[in-house]
């Protein structure tokens, strides 16, 4: 059992991830953005890159805008937490200039200066870093306004908003061209992919229990994985049928009853410490108006403490998070 | 409405040069002031020094660059349109609420208080959640199109429904404002709940801020509130007669029906410009003419000039405020501001009546 946490209860800190549960199928309409890094910044640390060469580098993101770079980009600002493992990833974290103060992995981001706060880009200390690249997210979490801002401003500006495992090979992909990183990123894509076979290959004829991921419920309101969203793909990967919830992720208890999920995996985004026991979480669940009767809390079948950052956060540890899952819910198939 | 009728002196004197001179510049050295301390405050490490002298280096060309571009662009892209977006926005809101305060002869009476703005929000919300190939440049615009509509649709509801026998009494008045505002803010929560994956965007709108100003953003917004402040501006005689009442404006040969639907209409463009630009900012509108009105009556020669400086200076300090806060949103410090103000007018109109 996993040692109590203590986590107190961080509204913003949850909107992320109640994006990210939620499925989003509009992509925003392309506006192809030709931006030359053509004054890097007047750095003074010499890098010799092998790969220097290979400049000007253009990349197209997910918000399908192009973007060229001149040269290796030396000062990268990360306006997401997946964006910045995805960076470290590449071994390219001495590189970061500003990260957001939700940031904690790996460990050495935490002295990296924060130019998101409390979910909210300061662009003036974007602009403060001086960075040659801006890694920003997309559907909203980097809001569009400011996207349009830094574009006005000048700063080469990559729009990164994977909603498919498929789309977060890529992401690496790009961004380890960008970074003169292109074996790095093979090198990271391969593994994932391997570590995703596995994970389906275990899960190969395994009965799948409808099963609901709850990423958040205050009040009544319950948020699971958003219908046709990443999070729903990924629990089909690990082997469950999900429940899911509206675009938001959003699920009316009269539809959870109906639905009726055989099993229950409760996200740590919204709980105490107490939580994380399992006899505590399936009292507390079991308490909610209209749960006691659901087939998983019957059954006893509801798993706490499953962490929401490596379930939703679309970055190289995702894999670790498609894992997780797998043995919560068929732990006699994966270990 | 004692407040509105209080006269320093006859009105027909208007008000001395002295006077003029004082309130005015007073107002301008606040702006000055705001604007300065707004340059040098931010979270970034440009030192008030670099800012300044960087503002001067703009303007003039003169001074040696000793600081880094980015030190510029903090300046200049960043800090310096959000004061003047501040200033404008403010100087249209007070200027909105200067207007509908005479018209309506109602120192209650804000683009808040009476569905312009509501009216604006859904109009804007709507131009938000169009599909997202049109925003942008004419999206820009067509948020403060549509923000206008909006906003002049509202009132024209609110003041058709509250009019009769050719009077506006006031309770009905703010009652239909109300009851307009509220159709409109579900309307707005409605379009909310629709909007998926523009829901924050539309959340940051509606708790107003400054933090997206930018050069464009201005010069849309700018030109618009200009022209409907010097329009308004021409008609001072209109206004100061309708202090007196409508019926006393007809025999003063004011057109009451024509005037009041051109001057509305003004106030509108006023509160939606700004609107658009910042998103929902309420109480400049209402605070900034009533208690210039209080204290230095109600001439509106005066009155316009002033209420947009100070709600110019108003606006762009609460925003430097909201800033040295940590980022929270300008319309919530407004509301801090605005709303124990509004309670402190309520209670003193109370204690008025009382014997």
């Amino acid at each position: 059992m996993a040692p109590p946490r203590t986590r107190p209860l961080r509204p913003l800190a949850i909107l992320p991830i109640l994006v990210l549960a939620a499925a989003c199928t509009t992509a925003p309409a392309a506006t192809p953005l030709e931006t030359d890094a053509a004054t890097p910044a007047a750095s003074t640390s010499v890098r010799p890159d092998p790969t220097d060469s290979q400049y000007p580098v253009t990349v197209t993101d997910d918000a399908g805008r192009e973007l060229t770079l001149d040269a290796a980009p030396e000062r990268i600002v990360s306006l997401a937490p997946s964006n910045t493992e995805i960076v470290c990833a590449l071994g390219a974290c001495d590189r970061l200039v500003g990260v957001t103060d939700f940031d904690d992995y790996p460990a050495e981001v935490a002295e990296i200066d924060a130019v998101v706060i409390a979910a909210t880009v300061d662009v003036e200390l974007v602009v403060d870093a001086e960075p040659d690249l801006v890694l920003a997210a997309g559907n909203e979490l980097t809001p569009t306004p400011v996207i349009e801002q830094l574009d006005e401003l000048g700063l080469p500006v990559l729009v990164l908003y994977p909603e498919t495992l498929e789309e977060v090979y890529a992401d690496i992909t790009t961004v380890g061209e960008l970074l003169g990183a292109d074996p790095e990123a093979d090198a990271i894509v391969t593994d994932m992919q391997d570590r995703v076979d596995a994970v389906v290959a275990a899960m190969d004829g395994a009965e799948r229990p409808a099963t609901l991921y709850e990423v958040f419920y205050a009040e009544g309101s319950t948020y699971t994985a958003g219908e046709g969203s990443f999070l729903a793909a990924m629990l089909e990967l690990a082997g469950a049928e999900p429940v899911t919830g509206d675009a938001q992720g959003l699920i009316a208890t009269e539809d959870l009853v109906a639905a009726d999920p055989e099993l229950i995996l409760l996200g740590t985004a919204s709980y105490d410490a107490g939580l994380a026991d399992p006899d505590a979480a399936l009292t507390a669940v079991a308490a909610r108006p209209g749960w006691a009767d659901l087939a998983a809390v019957r059954d006893g079948a509801v798993v706490p403490d499953l962490d929401d950052i490596l379930t939703t956060r679309p970055g190289p540890r995702i894999v670790e998070g498609l894992e997780a899952l797998a043995r919560a819910i068929h732990p006699d198939r994966f270990d | 409405m004692r407040a509105t009728t209080t006269l320093a002196r006859p009105l027909a004197l208007g008000p001395t040069l002295g006077r003029t001179s004082l309130v005015l510049g007073i107002g301008v050295v606040l702006v000055v002031a705001v604007g300065l301390a707004a340059i040098v405050v931010g979270t970034s490490g440009v030192s008030a020094l670099d800012a300044a002298r960087i503002v001067v280096h703009r303007l003039t060309g003169l001074g040696a660059v000793t600081w880094p571009q980015s030190a510029e662009t903090i300046v200049w892209e960043l800090r310096l349109p959000r004061v003047v977006a501040g200033m404008v926005v403010g100087a249209g809101l007070a200027c909105a609420g200067t207007v509908f305060q005479a018209v309506l002869r109602n120192p209650m009476a804000d683009p808040y208080v009476i569905g312009t703005a509501a009216g604006a929000s859904l109009g804007a919300v709507a131009a938000l959640l169009l599909p997202v190939g049109v925003i942008g440049w004419a999206g820009l615009g067509l948020v403060q199109a549509l923000a206008f509509v909006g906003g002049l649709a509202a009132v024209t509801v609110v003041y058709s429904v509250a009019r009769s026998n050719g009077s506006t009494p006031v309770v009905t008045l703010l009652l239909a404002g109300y009851a307009v505002s509220s159709l409109l803010a579900a309307g707005v929560a409605l379009l909310m709940f629709v909007s998926g994956d523009r829901l924050a965007a539309v959340v940051s709108w509606l708790l107003g801020s400054l933090a997206g100003a930018s050069w464009p953003r201005v010069g849309i917004a700018l030109p618009l509130i200009v022209a409907s402040f010097v329009l308004v501006l021409l008609r001072w005689r209109v206004l100061n007669a309708f202090l007196l009442g409508e019926r006393a404006a007809a025999h003063l040969g004011v057109d009451v029906e024509r005037e009041k639907r051109i001057l509305t209409a003004l106030a509108a463009l006023a509160t939606s410009a700004g609107v658009a630009v910042s998103g929902t900012i309420g109480f400049v509108g209402l605070v900034v003419p009533h208690l210039l009105r209080l204290a230095w009556g109600p001439d509106h020669r005066l009155l316009l000039p002033a209420s947009m400086l100070y709600g110019a200076a108003l606006l762009a300090a609460a925003d430097v405020g909201a800033r040295l806060a940590g980022g929270i949103p300008v319309g919530v410090v407004m509301a801090f501001l605005g709303a124990p103000f509004l309670l402190w007018l309520l209670r003193r109109a109370a204690l008025d009546r009382s014997p």
